[in-house]
């Protein structure tokens, strides 16, 4: 009974898909849009499963998608440091919060022509735009996690006899594990976005940059098999994020779980 | 009298000098570093050297020109998200269909790199400002309709009830009763939009050229005029920063009377 109702509910929720996908058919099909434009549902299949053997196809994904973690990783070893010791000492808050503040509403994507200058195109320039784009996000969530963790639970830790040192470890950081989770799934979200915009501006390797060799060659069913291949790998991603995050979180509340 | 007014302002600007003192730490550095010679400055120019290329590129017009461009973009982007994001976000509230089919579609799109759809926008919009404007709409859109629908979604029933009871009709009710209701969320959502429109518009143009202040950037990085890549940073830096501050303000005026 149950199976019967996932498969149901599961359908229910796919039936969009099908009825956008039947949509975009019958515009291309319909002659009304040049097929060069808009390639027919079969085209762009065609072209996904094509993509699917091709070898070098997965080295390109590869390549965009170690930019993108290696970037978020090391935006994390940073950030979450930061964070943390901005949330514990006033002198920290003092120092750093000017600097977030001042940089949080610099476009990152900004920085690539920059870090071109410095460090060339490739790999380099790459990873350090998505550090630098992830980086304020696990700043600010992993502050705002430890200070919003209730006073009420050190002091019991505290009467506990939990030693000062080992409060961090203990409690604040565990409190903040909610916030900083989510910090993950946004920084997540930007690490894609800067990797590919990156490609855009300026790279020899990355999908992004196979997309614009696929427009400016033409093979159009191509370019749109490789958006939505991206589509399906950011969404995989994103639901991988959650599912870790809220096993990490089984022991929190119900409504702390990420959606 | 006059005492006062100078230990006032001696108090406030050792405030300012204490709130801003890593910022202007930073600046020094920046400039020793660069004056000293520690850093060709092909790579870091002297702070000083970015200020005298700002007031030249002012004067020369080759700032104000792409800025506006680039906020013309950002603005009908916005405008665009706007508009499709409260329909589709109050039709999702109030119409289950609507919901059933879009839900799931919102879903899927939501965590995907919006920038991957730049190749398709500039197919089909060409190269000049449609494309950027269509990238600005589709990346604001999906936090407009999230908004919209959980601004809609607040109303609290025993409201709408009463509204109907003394004999609103489906229009009014929308108007009066659920729109004034979602300001707060659609607020949130303008402030959550307004640095990703900033953002999609710069990356656009500096991807796919056509002006701007992105196009502008990308060609003073490919002549080597490093002073002017700072300057058109620091411009996109302050934008964001003088725009998000009108966002607070607006805010606070529109939702006078709502409490925080």
């Amino acid at each position: 009974m149950n199976v019967i109702g996932a498969i149901l509910d599961h359908g229910s929720r796919l039936l969009p898909f099908a009825l956008l996908l039947a949509a975009w058919q019958g515009v291309a099909g319909s002659g009304l849009a040049d097929p060069a434009f808009l390639p027919s549902v079969g085209a762009i299949g065609h072209a996904l499963i094509d993509l699917g053997a091709t070898q070098s196809f997965y080295a390109d994904l590869a390549v965009t998608f170690g930019r993108s973690l290696g970037g978020l990783a090391l935006g994390a070893v940073i950030g979450i440091p930061i964070g943390t010791v901005m949330a514990v000492s006033r002198q920290a808050e003092g120092f750093f919060g000017p600097l977030v503040k001042a940089t949080y509403s610099l476009p990152k994507t900004a920085l690539v022509p920059l870090l071109i200058l410095w460090l060339g195109i490739g790999t380099a320039t790459n990873v350090v735009a998505v550090m630098l784009a992830t980086l304020l996000p696990f700043v600010v969530y992993t502050y705002h996690g430890i200070q919003g963790v209730p006073r009420i639970l050190v002091w019991s830790a505290r009467a506990m006899g939990v030693a000062e040192h080992r409060m961090l470890w203990k409690v604040l950081l565990p409190g903040a594990q909610h916030a900083m989770l989510t910090g993950l799934r946004i920084a997540l979200g930007f690490s894609f976005v800067i990797a590919i915009a990156a490609e855009m501006i300026a790279a020899q390797t990355g999908v992004g940059k196979l997309m614009f060799i696929y427009g400016e060659s033409g093979s159009y069913n191509y370019m749109f098999a490789a958006v939505a291949a991206i589509m399906l790998l950011a969404y995989v991603a994103d639901r991988i994020t959650v599912a870790v995050s809220n096993r990490l979180l089984r022991w929190d509340d119900i409504e702390n779980r990420l959606g | 009298m006059a005492m006062r007014v100078i230990w006032g302002m001696a108090h406030w600007l050792g405030q300012a000098v204490r709130a801003a003192y890593p910022l202007l730490l930073l600046a020094l550095l920046w400039e020793v570093a660069a004056s000293m010679g520690w850093v060709r400055p092909v790579f870091l120019p002297p702070l000083t050297a970015v200020i005298g290329q700002l007031v030249a590129l002012m004067k020369s017009g080759e700032l104000i020109g792409p800025l506006a461009v680039s906020l013309y973009r950002t603005v009908v982007g916005l405008a665009l998200a706007i508009s499709v994001g409260v329909v589709v976000g109050f039709l999702m509230a109030r119409i289950q269909a609507v919901r059933w089919l879009l839900d799931p579609l919102i879903a899927f799109s939501l965590p995907s790199p919006k920038v991957a759809f730049l190749p398709v926008f500039i197919l089909w919009f060409g190269i000049d400002h449609l494309s950027k404007i269509a990238l600005v709409a589709f990346t604001c859109v999906f936090p407009f309709i999230i908004a919209a629908y959980a601004g809609a979604t607040t109303v609290p029933t025993h409201q709408l009830w009463a509204a109907r009871a003394m004999g609103t009709s489906s229009r009014g009710l929308l108007l009066r009763v659920i729109f004034p209701a979602s300001l707060p969320s659609l607020m949130s959502g303008v402030r959550v939009g307004v640095p990703y429109a900033l953002v999609s518009t710069f990356t656009a143009e500096m991807i796919a050229g056509g002006g701007g202040l992105g196009g502008e950037l990308v060609l003073a990085q490919r002549y080597f005029e490093t002073p002017s890549v700072f300057v058109y940073l620091l411009v996109m830096l302050a934008a964001g920063y003088v725009i998000d501050m009108g966002v607070l303000r607006l805010r606070a005026r529109v939702l006078r009377w709502h409490e925080e």
